[in-house]
């Protein structure tokens, strides 16, 4: 989330601000940890506490082609709205605090550990999920270089694998190994396929 | 070529076709496609989200919980503490069940290490259930400060576990001596994937979506601890998010999902978060490990001696095996190796990847290493000149013993001769370069397994086992071998593994799921193939009214037994023939694991060689250039085979410069239980070179195919490669793990 964030947030202009306060009505839990914010206080958003106890806004996406519209509980994540609600179960939870990478997504077409994203906030946006980029029978060149030189173990971490590598062609880095490698690095394999990775990524770079 | 007579014999299963090819998986599309389900990606109409509450200290008596403002919160359904959980048993021993935490969760009041599961919530979404569980209130009596020092000292006298000769009076006369302590930190094994339970109930059975390694036990165990016959529980884990041993045997939240999804009567997911991955579902015990090697003049060890401590957990009798390879790694006439623990406020240990011997290769390679330097001799030498004729340790021959050749092929192909001995001598501009060895090893066995494969019409083949792909690439392995069997293409096989409904099949674990499929899949489609000869001799058109005793089955194909196989008809053009729409065939062997008269020692070897940059001016150590080479007999897929030896690498570069969870002495929580906190390597840290060669010789002793295990040996030995190289670069031996960059600079400035 960055200060120049502008966008509609249940039919208000979202500001930094505005999102702070609330969040704050909302509370702050679930994926985001012991985070806890004292913003100012003031007027909720509109969609005020529920039957549930916590707010609900009304998100609609365009998520791998589709328009979605859903009504999420403020501290839901962009992670836990694709796995829980769209049932796109791709795209994997591993940490929770952005801190693995396996939860990558696109979002308007860049990179984002979804798991730090409240779903709230992607109002309007462009989502492309794992699900999306290719499936069995018509693979993503970069998900087919991954299955060509082994870019996987137990396949977990794959889905934000196959998402990083498939920005970090577009974004600003320099072509040897070793940008490659730092491009990479949010996202663990704790399996260690590192190296297979890194020939798939160049694979589908020297094509 | 080689006749049908000769292909007959055992020896012909080492030679399939398809087996030893490096063929992608059979399940990659699925994984690059977000397809493959892991357990936390079921969901189910009416599932309900399950939260523990963990405890905030370490050593206490819980005096209340209040679960009032918790429950009045917005989707809760309901809060389970001891008083509501319901009854628990114990696993029995005599039933050979395996849980590392055997305590029930919730049993009594008693908090034994932090984050220990207290209550659970149970609400309508993840984010309510979450909300919830920090709303309960715990309140503790009786706190006393954590046992969780990280230097260990031993509470009870030592435990002699294997000792030849004197070890004692020859270290006395050793030309040359080396007593060193090498320590290891608690390491928590992060796979990606967190451990996650989706129990259903449905009044008489329970489907339990699980992340486990051994969909069997985990069975077992479920059934003995809820109280219910072993055929109402089905444990399902289709794909596996790695584990690392963490996820061998079930933790408690299993038991807190399947207890409540009974008493709701509604699917109830629980996902173990990774704070509580830190806690409550494993970690391999830090180690403390004092190495004495006494040698003559010529370098021929003559004392060898290892007495070790490992941290133990108060609640789980997991033992760290570090002396596992060390009666066998090298010849010497007198040897002892001791044991003993100290008991630490920490949730239970359990395997972690290559258990026992990764610790304490570490420690007797770096001490061999050291030996090296104080004879002036080179390390790879050294090893050479102490090379074992038989097994010392059980005094009974090795099955298929290559350490030698992995020396010399490695030292070769690494271009060792052109080592300067020299600490620091070697450069690379102005970055200094240290070349590290180190030797490894790891146990081939096999596990009780048991297999259905089908032979169908259509001409496809089914395997089905109750065996789990944990990232090793067991679907596909599996596959390689039954279409080399039953002579079809590996698009033909289908495999169907990861739930408990199919044949008991082998734990994911100790490096031995494929070597213990061999047997049974052989077994399998060869009964398959006689009922198939059997047929052929009932319908009699085919073979000319030949009897059965007068056919046989090949490679999926039925011929007249004096005649090659080609002569004869496929398997599918037989069952379509005789209108079958199919064949099936069972294996089922014992394991070899545990048992106790041996007539070879079974082990496979191999050798690190690590080039490490160190550039003073920075404080930069990194990994460089490793070559490995390994003695694993026959490599079924060398392309994933290849990528297990590479992972493992990989973490042990983070076992030797990163990874260490640290304990907080006040609370004894995980201070760093987080994957920014805990570092394991990344695609940063990777050596820009790395290569893997397989020797390849096929241990028949093992199993038909001569296949021993890959999963663990790659970690082995890895971290005592890169301290040596280290070493040899900076003049700074590192004896506590993991390497620091304050270690290399406070000596080598002064050095």
């Amino acid at each position: 989330m960055t200060d120049d964030t502008t966008k509609r947030f249940a039919g208000v202009p979202f500001t930094r601000r505005n999102f702070l306060q609330m969040i704050s009505v909302a509370g702050v839990s679930s994926g985001l940890a012991s985070f806890h914010l004292h913003a100012a206080t003031g007027p909720g958003p509109s969609a005020a506490a529920g039957s549930r106890g916590a707010a609900q806004t009304s998100v609609s996406m365009l998520v791998n082609g589709q328009q979605k519209t859903l009504s999420v509980d403020n501290r839901t994540t962009l992670l836990d709205a694709l796995r829980d609600h769209l049932q796109l179960t791709g795209t994997k939870k591993g940490c929770d605090h952005g801190q693995c990478g396996a939860c990558t997504v696109h979002v308007n077409g860049r990179r984002v550990n979804v798991c730090l994203s409240l779903a709230a906030m992607h109002d309007g946006d462009t989502i492309t999920t794992i699900e999306g980029l290719g499936q069995p029978g018509a693979l993503h060149p970069m998900q087919q270089a991954f299955v060509d030189h082994d870019g996987y173990q137990c396949g977990y971490c794959t889905s934000g694998q196959i998402m990083s590598a498939v920005a970090v062609l577009k974004e600003p880095w320099g072509g040897d190994d070793a940008s490659i490698r730092e491009a990479m690095s949010g996202n663990i394999c704790r399996c260690g396929a590192y190296k297979n990775i890194l020939a798939a990524i160049k694979q589908v770079k020297s094509a | 070529m080689m006749g049908w007579a000769e292909m007959n014999e055992a020896s012909s299963y080492v030679d399939l076709p398809v087996v030893g090819k490096p063929l992608r998986r059979i399940d990659g599309p699925l994984k690059v496609s977000g397809s493959a389900r892991y357990a936390s990606d079921f969901s189910f109409p009416e599932m309900v989200y399950a939260v523990p509450v963990c405890a905030t200290v370490a050593r206490a008596h819980i005096a209340a919980i209040d679960t009032a403002a918790a429950e009045a919160m917005a989707g809760v359904r309901k809060i389970y503490t001891r008083q509501n959980i319901g009854k628990f048993y114990r696993v029995s021993k005599a039933s050979k069940a395996k849980i590392d935490e055997a305590r029930p969760p919730l049993d009594d009041d008693e908090v034994r290490y932090y984050g220990q599961y207290v209550a659970l919530v149970i609400a309508d979404t993840f984010e309510q259930a979450t909300a919830a569980a920090r709303a309960v209130q715990v309140r503790y009596t009786n706190v006393q400060a954590p046992l969780v020092s990280a230097r260990l000292d031993s509470d009870k006298p030592p435990e002699t576990e294997t000792e030849r000769g004197d070890p004692d009076a020859s270290y006395e006369k050793a030309a040359v001596k080396v007593d060193h302590t090498y320590s290891t930190p608690v390491e928590t094994h992060n796979p990606i994937e967190l451990h996650a339970s989706v129990a259903l109930w449905d009044g008489t059975r329970f489907t339990l979506y699980e992340t486990t390694q051994a969909v069997m036990n985990f069975r077992a165990v479920m059934a003995q601890m809820l109280g219910v016959p072993t055929d109402s529980v089905r444990v399902i884990t289709e794909y596996l998010g790695s584990g690392f041993g963490g996820k061998l045997w079930p933790w408690t939240q299993a038991l807190l999902a399947a207890a409540a999804a009974r008493d709701l009567k509604r699917p109830v997911k629980l996902v173990v978060d990774r704070q509580m991955m830190f806690h409550n579902v494993g970690h391999r015990p830090s180690t403390q490990q004092r190495i004495r090697l006494g040698a003559d003049a010529s370098g021929k060890l003559t004392s060898l001696r290892q007495d070790y401590l490992y941290q133990r957990a108060s609640l789980a009798e997991y033992k760290e095996d570090c002396g596992e390879a060390t009666g066998f790694m090298y010849s010497t006439p007198d040897l002892r190796v001791t044991s003993a623990y100290a008991e630490r406020s920490v949730g239970p240990a359990t395997s972690m990847r290559g258990p026992g011997a990764v610790p304490g290769l570490y420690a007797l390679e770096s001490a061999m290493d050291e030996l090296a330097v104080a004879l002036n001799m080179d390390p790879i030498a050294l090893r050479l000149h102490n090379e074992p004729q038989i097994d010392e340790k059980e005094n009974i021959p090795f099955s298929s013993r290559h350490l030698k050749e992995c020396l010399t092929r490695g030292a070769e192909v690494f271009g060792w001769s052109r080592r300067q001995a020299k600490v620091g001598s070697m450069r690379d501009g102005d970055a200094i370069l240290g070349w590290g060895v180190a030797a490894c090893s790891w146990i081939a066995e096999r596990f009780a397994a048991e297999v259905a494969v089908t032979l169908q019409a259509d001409g496809s083949v089914r395997v089905a086992s109750a065996t789990q792909d944990i990232g090793t690439g067991t679907y596909t392995v599996i596959a390689q071998m039954a279409a080399g069997l039953a002579g079809v293409d590996v698009e033909k096989v289908k495999v169907v593994i990861g739930d408990s409904s199919l044949p008991p099949g082998p734990w994911s674990g100790g490096s031995m799921a494929t070597g213990s499929m061999v047997p049974v899949l052989i077994q399998a489609i060869e009964q398959a193939g006689g009922q198939l000869v059997q047929i052929a001799a009932e319908e009699g058109k085919r073979f000319n009214g030949a009897k059965a005793d007068q056919l046989a089955f090949t490679r999926g194909r039925i011929h007249r037994r004096d005649q090659d196989p080609s002569s004869g008809v496929s398997f599918s053009e037989l069952l379509q023939e005789a209108k079958t729409g199919h064949v099936e065939g069972h294996g089922k062997a014992e394991g070899t694991f545990g048992q106790k008269k041996k007539t070879h020692s079974t082990h496979s070897f191999g050798a690190h060689f690590v080039e490490v940059k160190w550039q003073p001016e920075l404080a930069r150590l990194r990994v460089q250039r490793v070559l490995t080479v390994i003695d694993a007999g026959r490599i079924v897929n060398p392309l994933t085979g290849q990528n297990q030896i590479e992972g493992a690498v990989v973490m042990g570069i983070g076992m030797a410069m990163f990874e260490e969870t640290h304990y907080e002495p006040r609370t004894g929580m995980a201070v760093n239980s987080n994957l920014a906190d805990y570092i394991m390597t990344s695609h940063a840290d990777m050596p820009p070179d790395m290569q893997v060669i397989f020797l390849d010789y096929p241990d028949t002793k093992v199993n038909a195919m001569g296949v021993r295990g890959i999963g663990e040996i790659g970690l082995a030995g890895i971290a005592a490669a890169i301290a040596n190289a280290a070493y040899h670069a900076t003049g700074v031996r590192v004896r506590d793990l993991p390497i620091r960059i304050e270690d290399l600079l406070s000596e080598s400035r002064n050095g």
